[in-house]
């Protein structure tokens, strides 16, 4: 169930199969990203890939004593950049894998061109996503949907990277949809015709209790990515944007040039995974003590060596010393980045306030609150919208509803028609009108006395109160109790067990606060193993352009429809 | 004293537990894992010799474990066991799971290609072939009429009239745009899209199928035409002028015909593709070369260095398990393939770097990555070598782990003693007569002696020793075992092997510890009732030892006392018969030779015995000897203190050797009684091996004539001495040669590490150094 371990397994057998000898890595643009994010370049050097190059590169040279491993996804470009390859070969074997099903004629157009003899394999692999912890998988999609129904180029390109999930974790499993979201049914019944009809790819052996595949929508759940976040690579993504596992801190004032891009890889770093899901307080702690660690090494460098068993010493540190070395002052740049701006954008203030949002449901005392940050000028546009839009849909129906009133502050704080007009799309895409799941309803008595209890024990933080709508519903699903009403199963037949494997899908991008839940429920739970993916991962700018795109496009369907044109689509 | 005892067990308090393979003890975080881990690297084992080294393996460990009642797995945990904590589990800790799904498309991909391929491999044998036919006559001395009909009868041209475009480029064929044929495949096409081939071209084109058609017949006439071909082409030029006005039909473009074929662009494609590889198939690139040796170069220290760590981390530890000298060795060997790592891959990183077109900037990238992939390699490996004790801190480490074990012996020894000597006593009265009969022969062999006086224990030692036979043969058994791994080079298995070996001896010594303490026990509970008869008697018995042993070591003494006789004595019938010029008197040399080499042998045979027992010998029999005070013994400990180090010995011996020649040599110079000796070298004439001492030294007569002492005829002690010599120089420049290389290690850490005034002082170093070894060279030759 580890997807990381998934993709790992296939590019090694990849190099392994072509033999000893130099080589070169051919892919497109989207296999490099599946690639990068498992493989670091020395992991990889290792393996004698020595160049890693595009196949629509047109500053290729003849290296006729190079072996080139292809990784390319089926796309039409990508056969026709191909043949072009093999009609003039560059290097002296090919070993091309397609990262997912490919048709017999683009085969056979392949095995045309390939008049010199140079290929020696061609294999499906269904690597076809982005492995980003063992548990989590993106496909880096985004603006998947067209109002409440798929962009249809995407639709195909979604099931395509859902199966090769399933066939790289060689899963056959039931699947279960959300039924408020046609986009969810539509995905399930398209997942399950690729199964149907690659019946005997998917003919794994049958374990006791079948995995499930759970289908979910993003718009039952607008609150999550709205969310400010303090746990460490949550911050990083919402604060300096994860992509690929790598950040850009080219913006950071006074970066130095080796740490303009940094990446953060939980596979070869060690600090950062044991980081990973602790919340800030605690990462400056524990960066505290890997610079302590540090200073403590560090006076061996300066220690002049004078003797051969000084030197000697020094070089048997070395290794450890120099990786440190590289991870301290990564991690001290990202930290000290991530508390920067959360002092001069008052993240704690406007978190608290967000976070009250999401769980309390004290609206006099809320609305109160999301006034005084408007007002507050030191609060940046984007805090500002995301507060409104979550009194948007937090409030939505609320009888005294100062909506108008918080518009009209933003307004006033000079806030940009653009993003003005995002808090209306936002309610469109996430308001109570969609949503298939009590997202926000009023808390029974159980669930309040036990956030009293917590707010009384001064235990939880009062930052990361929330907890996305998922982790319910995965609750539920593990013990058996989520209504078949609101999740039906496509098909006649059901789980009558508790399931073992699951495979959570959210169209419209998962979010790393959701991660941590999965990876919290993995770990509390005996017996289940959860995996969670999503059409991108999203932090709030990347939410907000997806909302944007889909309501635009939404609100363009419905202007073409009242003009009466015939439906472009 | 025995091998090694078993190192302090560092660490057998962690106790592993958990989710163990049952035979390579490893850790697994679940049952699945473990399953899975079972039936990927084990189900196999058993088809294999390597199972049944396993399985014997496992055989002794479980004896090891039945006996010690210790569990030995004492290797340092892995993993974590947090992935239990709460009841699920991290992903991170998953079980690990097989390859994907995946789908092979070769089979369809190939029956296409074949097709395709049928048909291109057709096109172009079909090129060829006119190709050849084309350029089978002598174009040059043919008029162009009959050329254009042998092109013409290669392949029929397509008619004029058929064709009113050009098909390349659609241009309409007129007078001034006229029509051309290709010769290889008839078509039309007009001038701008008309292409030729070059005869050499085509020579070399057709060059392998005509080699094939004519295997025997004709291979220097294949040879020929394309030298042949380009100099009737030069020859031919002006000639061919006057021919070409003879016919009619050729235009002005057409003159230089016969030095080129022409064709269109599709054929000359084809062909093109065809040149391309056939000059690929034959072209090696420098850097392949290089990258191979390079790739040879890792895979040899990926092989050696574990190897070199296991052998220095045992050295390091004072144990006799390895040699210092093959360590050194080793790691000398490992940092030269470091060297050159580091050297190959410089010189991949300057490929083509000086040439004029700069190579492609992808080609530099390759090489600037190879560059880096093998600091990488050396930065991650070199700096795991540990380094090796200097010989003296090795015999510090030694002295000090035996000394460990004395005390550990010693005390195990005291109980011992205080029972046998009450034993001894009590069988004084046997004894008291038969030491005194046995001790003339005592001297060669006073084992013996010292067996047959104490039948009774030694044999029940004896048979203790049969019923621990399994053990022993485990211990041979895989002995053998190691032997064949070793030559087989499975280096793995030796590890593993030599792991064991260890743990079996180890074992093996402590068993017969306990054994001889518990005999020993015994024996005190029975003769206690006699003690006291016994203490009477002691003073005696001491006294008829000391008489024993007194003539013992005498008749050693004389008898090396009477090799020294004999070694003179062939000496000096060697010097006498280089004196009176007899190739009876040559031969003498060699009986002298043999003779040293035989009393070497003599020499050297107790110890050797003593160490095969050494190995052999339980403690309690080493007990037992101390406690009978016998002097051979501590004679006898000090070759079984290095058994390992036979290298030692010889350089022992070496210098005894000298020694004695020394000794001799006056008496040599001295030639006093050259006659008297000759009977004895006559004598030795008789000896088998003075044939083949002649033929090897050729003809003695010329030597004497030439009566030079530095040819065959020098003496063989100058020779031994020769030998000797440098021997004892050979161990400096060993050092020295040792502190070269551990120099040229560190300058080599110091250039990756970028610290450049090391580096010069380091060198300094390494100058001086090797002037030293110069000289020392310069010196003994």
């Amino acid at each position: 169930m580890n997807v990381t371990l998934a993709v790992k397994q296939y590019i090694s057998k990849m190099i392994e199969n072509s033999g000893p000898g130099m080589k070169v890595l051919l892919m497109d643009k989207e296999t490099t990203s599946i690639v990068s994010v498992v493989y670091t370049q020395s992991e990889i050097l290792q393996k004698e890939v020595y160049l890693f190059e595009r196949i629509d590169s047109q500053s290729r040279d003849n290296m006729k004593h190079l072996k080139a491993i292809c990784f390319l996804r089926p796309t039409k470009e990508n056969v026709e950049n191909l043949i072009q390859e093999l009609r003039r070969p560059k290097y002296s074997v090919y070993f091309i894998y397609f990262s997912n099903v490919i048709s017999k004629s683009e085969i056979k157009a392949l095995a045309e061109a390939d008049e010199q003899e140079v290929v020696a394999e061609v294999q499906e692999f269904y690597g076809d996503f982005i492995a980003v912890n063992p548990h989590l998988f993106s496909l880096n999609l985004s603006g998947v949907a067209r109002g409440r129904s798929w962009e249809p180029t995407l639709l195909p390109r979604t099931t395509q990277g859902l199966t090769s999930v399933l066939l790289a974790l060689k899963k056959c499993p039931m699947i279960r949809y959300q039924l408020s979201s046609d986009m969810a049914k539509r995905l399930g019944e398209s997942v399950k015709q690729i199964i149907t009809k690659e019946y005997e790819l998917f003919d794994f052996r049958k374990t006791e209790v079948p995995p499930l595949l759970l289908i979910m929508d993003r718009s039952d759940d607008a609150i999550t990515p709205l969310l400010n976040q303090w746990t460490y690579q949550a911050m990083v993504h919402e604060l300096l944007g994860l992509n690929n596992n790598r950040i850009d801190l080219s913006r950071v004032p006074g970066i130095s040039k080796e740490l303009k891009e940094v990446v953060l890889s939980a596979e070869n770093d060690e600090f950062y995974a044991n980081n990973l899901y602790l919340n800030f307080g605690e990462i400056g702690t524990n960066i505290k003590n890997l610079m302590e660690d540090f200073q403590k090494k560090k006076p061996k460098e300066q220690q002049k060596l004078e003797s051969i068993s000084d030197m000697k010493a020094f070089v048997d540190n070395y290794p450890q010393f120099k990786k440190m070395s590289g991870t301290v002052s990564k991690h001290v740049t990202v930290v000290g980045e991530l508390s920067r701006l959360v002092s001069e954008r008052h993240l704690m203030e406007v978190s608290e306030v967000e976070q009250e949002l999401a769980c309390q449901n004290d609206h006099s005392s809320a609305s109160q609150n999301v006034r005084r940050l408007l007002q507050n000028p030191r609060v940046s546009e984007l805090d500002a919208v995301r507060l409104v839009m979550l009194y948007a849909l937090r409030y939505e129906r609320h009888s005294s509803s100062i909506l108008p009133g918080l518009m009209e502050e933003l307004n006033r704080k000079g806030v940009s028609e653009r993003h003005r007009r995002m808090v209306t799309s936002m309610v469109e895409y996430g308001g109570k009108r969609v949503r298939g799941s009590d997202l926000i309803n009023p808390q029974d008595a159980v669930a309040i006395t036990k956030q009293f209890f917590k707010g009384l024990k001064g235990v939880e933080n009062v930052y990361t109160q929330h907890a996305p709508l998922l982790q319910e519903t995965l609750d539920q699903l593990i013990k058996g109790r989520l209504k078949d009403s609101q999740f039906p199963y496509l098909g006649p037949s059901s789980l009558r067990d508790r399931p073992q494997d699951i495979i959570v899908f959210v169209i419209g991008g998962a979010t790393y606060e959701e991660a941590l839940a999965v990876y919290n429920l993995n770990r509390t739970m005996p017996g289940v193993r959860i995996v969670l993916g999503g059409t991108t991962i999203h932090n709030t700018k990347s939410f907000l352009e997806e909302v944007t795109l889909t309501a635009g496009a939404g609100q363009a369907e419905r202007v073409q429809r009242a003009g009466g044109h015939p439906n472009r689509r | 004293m025995a091998s090694s005892y078993p190192p302090p067990f560092e660490g057998t308090g962690e106790v592993k537990e958990g989710f163990l393979c049952p035979l390579c003890l490893k850790d697994l975080q679940s049952f699945y894992q473990l399953q899975e881990h079972y039936e990927e690297e084990h189900s196999g084992d058993d088809r294999h010799v390597r199972g049944q080294l396993k399985s014997l393996v496992q055989k002794a460990k479980k004896a090891k474990d039945k006996l010690l009642k210790r569990d030995g797995e004492d290797k340092p945990e892995t993993g974590s066991y947090e992935s239990f904590y709460y009841g699920g589990v991290d992903p991170y800790m998953w079980e690990p799971q097989e390859l994907g799904a995946t789908r092979n498309h070769m089979d369809f991909f190939k029956k296409h290609r074949a097709a395709r391929i049928d048909h291109y491999v057709i096109e172009v044998n079909k090129l060829i072939i006119r190709l050849e036919k084309l350029t089978s006559f002598d174009r040059m001395n043919i008029d162009a009429g009959k050329i254009r009909a042998i092109e013409k009868s290669v392949v029929a041209w397509v008619s004029d009239s058929d064709v009113p475009f050009c098909p390349d480029c659609g241009n309409k064929f007129n007078l001034r745009n006229r029509r051309h044929h290709c010769r290889l495949c008839g078509s039309i096409m007009c001038r701008k899209c008309m292409e030729f081939v070059p005869l050499p071209l085509a020579y070399k084109l057709t060059s392998g199928t005509r080699e094939a058609r004519s295997v025997t017949g004709s291979q220097s006439q294949s040879q020929s035409p394309p030298t042949g071909g380009g100099g009737n082409v030069s020859g031919m030029g002006s000639r061919r002028g006057s021919i070409s006005s003879l016919s009619s039909v050729t235009s002005m473009l057409e003159e230089k015909d016969d030095e080129r074929i022409r064709c269109c662009l599709h054929c000359m494609d084809t062909l093109m593709k065809r040149q391309q590889k056939l000059e690929e198939k034959d072209h090696v690139p420098d850097i392949v070369k290089l990258y191979e040796r390079l790739r040879l170069c890792m895979d040899k220290v990926d092989e050696r260095a574990p190897e070199y760590i296991r052998m220095a981390e045992s050295l390091n530890a004072g144990e006799t398990t390895y040699n210092l000298d093959t360590a050194g060795g080793l790691r000398m060997e490992v940092q030269k393939y470091y060297e050159l790592i580091d050297a190959l891959s410089k010189k991949i990183l300057t490929l083509g770097m000086k040439e004029e077109p700069q190579p492609h900037q992808k080609t530099l990238q390759l090489q600037r990555m190879v560059r880096y992939t093998a600091t990488l390699f050396v930065q991650e490996k070199l700096l795991g070598l540990m380094s090796l004790p200097t010989k003296d801190k090795y015999e510090d480490l030694k002295e000090k782990r035996k000394q460990e074990q004395e005390m550990r012996l010693t005390q195990e020894r005291l109980i011992a003693q205080v029972a046998q000597k009450r034993r001894q006593d009590s069988e004084k009265n046997r004894p008291a007569a038969s030491t005194n009969g046995e001790a003339p022969q005592a001297p060669r062999a006073p084992r013996m002696t010292k067996a047959g006086g104490w039948l009774p224990s030694s044999d029940t030692l004896h048979t203790c020793g049969e019923l621990e036979d399994p053990l022993l043969q485990q211990i041979d058994n895989i002995q053998s075992f190691l032997r064949q791994a070793k030559a087989a080079q499975r280096h793995d298995e030796v590890a593993m092997l030599e792991e064991n070996l260890r743990q079996l001896q180890d074992e093996y010594d402590q068993q017969q510890t306990s054994l001889a303490i518990a005999l020993s026990q015994r024996l005190a509970q029975e003769e206690s009732l006699q003690q006291d008869e016994l203490q009477r008697l002691e003073d005696r018995e001491r006294e008829h030892r000391a008489q024993s042993q007194a003539p013992g070591s005498q008749a050693t003494y004389t008898w090396q006392g009477s090799l020294n006789l004999t070694d003179i004595g062939s000496l000096h019938g060697e010097e006498e018969g280089e004196e009176e010029v007899t190739p009876k008197a040559e031969s003498s040399p060699l009986s002298m030779r043999a003779f040293p080499a035989l009393t070497d042998q003599d020499e050297e045979s107790p110890p050797r015995l003593r160490r095969l027992r050494g190995d052999v010998t339980p403690p309690g029999g080493e007990g037992q000897n101390s406690s009978s005070l016998n002097p051979f013994e501590e004679e006898d400990s000090t070759p079984v203190e290095d058994p390992s180090n036979p290298f030692f010995e010889e350089i022992q011996k070496e210098h005894k050797e000298v020694a004695n020649g020394k000794k001799e040599y006056n008496p040599f110079e001295q030639e006093e009684g050259g006659e008297e000796e000759q009977g004895q070298a006559e004598g030795a004439t008789g000896n088998p091996f003075e044939v083949k001492e002649e033929n090897n030294e050729g003809n003695p007569f010329k030597e004497a004539s030439g009566c030079t002492p530095p040819g065959a005829s020098t003496n063989p002690f100058e020779g031994e001495d020769e030998e000797a010599m440098p021997d004892v120089d050979v161990i400096e420049e060993e050092l020295l040669l040792q502190q070269i290389d551990n120099i040229r290690a560190y300058i080599f850490d110091a250039k990756l590490n970028g610290r450049l005034d090391e580096v010069e002082l380091l060198s300094e170093n390494l100058r001086e150094l090797q002037r030293t070894l110069q000289e020392q060279k310069s010196k003994t030759h």
